[in-house]
């Protein structure tokens, strides 16, 4: 009996804690849903305190002009990228999100109809008519969400990346060197460093990708707009077969065999090597403009920048880099219109000089008053401005297929550690790149 | 209610004056059904959180789907399968997760006996000390081992290659290098692993009763030999027990990986949780379950035969 008795008074308890869970899960969602009327959710992968404090401000302000709650969430791109389009299916997703462009996510996410056109709202605000074509070309996807780098308008991005070259002015000053003008003058600087026993590049590629910048820089060289694009964008006739893409990986061979990487380079992280360069161990690092603002706090007044420079003066550089994640509308915004408000305030004038004081390229021109001459992030401003100007900000060359991230950073330690030659890379990548087709 | 006479019982085995349930009603000596009753909460929770996933995984094998969304993916039955069998990197991956299996499951093993035998030998002192420092590695998670032993092995500033440096010589890269990656991942896995067994052993070792070690020395018997006649055959059932959960990290090796190599240089460390996770990233979750479903399938096979070759015999 008093067992039988506990047993019902459990079970009862049991299934009531059940239904109260499922309730306010029921709940949880109705009431969101009415909560969204005055909540405004807004997912990005600003996990580091600066900027999730800048999304916080312009979110905030934002949400007060128009009257509604504003809620930052930020995540791991990795982690977003799994959850958002679950999150989207089950209608539990935000307003707002940062969605990978291409392949990683914003295609998929397109055709499955779980981020909206932004078609209407480029007519609206102008944003075709605002910023570099080349730059809006990557948030861009035809219609059926099929074909990816022209068409329409699925996500806007308010930063930009770019990665080039910062250096340490004790070094260049020590060793008699100035910022080099041209890739002959830049192969000289590393010589003389080297000779004087310095680290000329300090490079760590132990998590693979930074590999990418360093290779894709040196192609960036000697390559073109309408190749570079028809690679990416999977157009035209341009594949690994070129000529640039062994020439590069054996420029990148040379390098490491003249020693002007880091002693011990294959077993260095990303992060490692940077700290290693903000301490002094070497005169330049190549890394993106994420970087500017630990640079500037590190190595302040003696830290520099500068882009790859070029082989000849009659030749661009395509210089590796792109937008930031783009901002997307996802089909549970209550009110996309409101969404698209809200995105265009990201790219505001007034939100790029918030980004810039983060340290963060903005997606268009940086005011001149924001560049400070002699500083790394004035050299990294000024130069940005430059490329955009020249319409020289090439892609990352992972980009070129789903999946080839994996197969780029692997063949490219292969090199780089002389399993293979720079035909044989060539090949795997074009092999890869092939098949992809299929 | 009356007891039932053994002779028209039909439960058990009989014994007399035993009391028997009746089939048919929940009667004060209790129902049938309690047993169930009680496993109901722990099976409720073991189907949604076991079951179900496995049953959709399954589900999820047989689709081509690229993990965004559901309505996308369509059913292609076995070929996930049969492209992992074709698949050169599958293998690559598979060959590795068994070459980890000596460094994880026999080096752990023999690391932690040995000590395990010297304390209760010895019966030291201070051992309750020892084992709570030699355990700690176990309970650190797997990423935080990973980024630990990046800086270790540092070639720059770790401490590892720059007193080999000192002492005069040439250490490769350990992590980047292509011949001494993975070898460098099993030895972490290793050390990971030692303070478990030793745990494991020292508490099997103190169950083993001490007249047979008793009479082996009366008989004669060295250290040695004791320990090959009594505390062996006696750790039977501790040694099934660290070998199949040796067995299931080293074929589930994933976190000390992907917080170290990444799976580089190259392919040489890539293993099949790995290799899983980048297809899932890949949009390929399809494969990737199919993947995630023969690793459990080799996984569970492993124990099985642990079990069935270590399994219970009477000591």
């Amino acid at each position: 009996m008093d067992r039988r008795h506990l047993l019902k008074r459990t079970g009862a308890l049991a299934a009531g804690a059940a239904l109260a869970g499922g309730i306010s899960t029921v709940g949880q969602g109705a009431g969101s849903a009415s909560a969204q009327d005055a909540e405004f959710d807004v997912w990005t992968t600003y996990t580091d305190p600066i900027r999730a404090e800048l999304m916080e401000t312009i979110g905030n302000a934002f949400g007060e002009a128009n009257g509604v709650t504003f809620k930052h969430r930020g995540w791991q791109t990795e982690e977003l990228g799994k959850t958002l389009p679950r999150s989207v299916d089950s209608d539990q997703g935000p307003d707002v999100s940062q969605v990978n462009n291409g392949e990683a996510l914003a295609g998929p996410m397109a055709r499955a109809g779980q981020i909206l056109p932004l078609k209407e709202y480029d007519a609206e605000y102008d944003w075709s008519g605002r910023f570099a074509p080349s730059l809006l070309a990557r948030c861009s996807y035809s219609s059926d969400g099929k074909t990816f780098g022209e068409g329409e308008l699925w996500g806007l991005p308010a930063e930009s990346e770019i990665v080039g070259f910062y250096y340490n002015k004790q070094f260049f000053s020590d060793n008699g060197l100035s910022v080099p003008a041209t890739f002959a003058e830049l192969e000289t600087a590393l010589k003389t460093l080297k000779s004087a026993g310095a680290t000329p590049l300090v490079f760590g590629n132990l998590d693979k990708w930074t590999a990418i910048h360093l290779y894709g820089a040196l192609q960036g060289t000697d390559t073109t707009r309408e190749y570079l694009d028809g690679l990416i964008y999977r157009r035209g006739n341009a594949d690994f077969t070129d000529t640039s893409i062994v020439a590069a990986a054996a420029k990148l061979v040379e390098w490491k065999d003249a020693g002007f990487l880091m002693d011990g380079f294959d077993g260095v992280s990303a992060d490692d090597a940077q700290a290693l360069f903000i301490s002094g161990a070497g005169a330049i690092m190549m890394q993106g403009s994420w970087a500017a603002g630990a640079v500037r706090d590190g190595l302040g007044e003696n830290g520099g920048f500068f882009l790859m420079p070029p082989v000849s003066s009659d030749v661009t550089v395509l210089h590796v880099g792109g937008v930031g994640i783009p901002y997307s509308i996802t089909r549970n915004a209550d009110d996309p219109d409101l969404a698209a408000k809200y995105i265009d305030t990201l790219v505001s004038e007034d939100s790029f000089a918030r980004f810039v004081d983060a340290g963060q390229l903005p997606l268009g021109t940086i005011a001149d008053d924001k560049i400070v001459p002699d500083t790394v992030t004035g050299d990294l401003y000024a130069g940005w401005n430059t490329a955009l100007e020249n319409d020289a900000i090439g892609h990352y060359l992972d980009w070129a297929a789903p999946q080839f991230y994996d197969v780029l950073t692997g063949a490219l330690q292969e090199l780089l550690g002389g399993q293979v030659t720079p035909e044989e890379f060539a090949g795997k990548l074009q092999d890869f790149y092939a098949a992809s087709f299929a | 209610m009356q007891p039932r006479s053994p002779d028209l019982g039909t439960f058990g085995e009989g014994r007399a004056g035993v009391a028997r349930p009746s089939p048919s009603r929940g009667s004060r000596a209790g129902s049938p059904w309690l047993p169930y009753l009680y496993l109901l909460p722990g099976l409720l929770v073991f189907t949604l959180f076991v079951v179900l996933p496995v049953i959709a995984a399954i589900a999820i094998s047989l689709t081509a789907w690229n993990g965004i969304s559901w309505d996308t993916a369509t059913f292609v039955g076995i070929d996930n399968y049969l492209d992992a069998f074709r698949d050169d990197r599958f293998w690559t991956a598979f060959k590795h997760n068994i070459y980890l299996i000596p460094w994880y499951v026999i080096l752990p093993i023999i690391l932690g006996l040995a000590p395990a035998a010297f304390v209760h030998r010895m019966k030291l002192r201070g051992s309750r000390l020892f084992q709570a420092g030699i355990f700690l590695p176990y309970i650190m998670p797997g990423v935080l081992i990973g980024v630990v032993w990046r800086w270790m092995l540092n070639p720059v500033f770790g401490p590892i290659n720059t007193t080999l440096k000192d002492w005069g010589f040439h250490p490769p890269t350990w992590l980047g290098d292509f011949t001494w990656a993975l070898p460098t991942i099993g030895f972490i896995g290793a050390w990971a692993a030692y303070g478990f067994c030793y745990v494991v052993f020292v508490a099997g070792m103190q169950k083993i009763p001490t007249d047979l070690y008793d009479a082996a020395r009366l008989d004669g018997a060295n250290g040695w030999q004791e320990f090959r006649a009594v505390t062996l055959p006696g750790l039977r059932r501790e040694l099934a027990v660290v070998l199949a959960v040796n067995l299931i990290n080293a074929m589930r090796a994933f976190d000390v990986v992907k917080a170290t190599t990444d799976g580089g240089p190259g392919d040489s460390t890539n293993v099949l949780a790995l290799y899983m996770m980048n297809n899932l990233g890949g949009n390929r979750a399809g494969f990737a379950i199919a993947i995630a479903i023969m690793l459990a399938v080799i996984t569970l096979a492993q124990s099985l035969i642990v079990l069935r070759l270590f399994g219970d015999s009477d000591d």
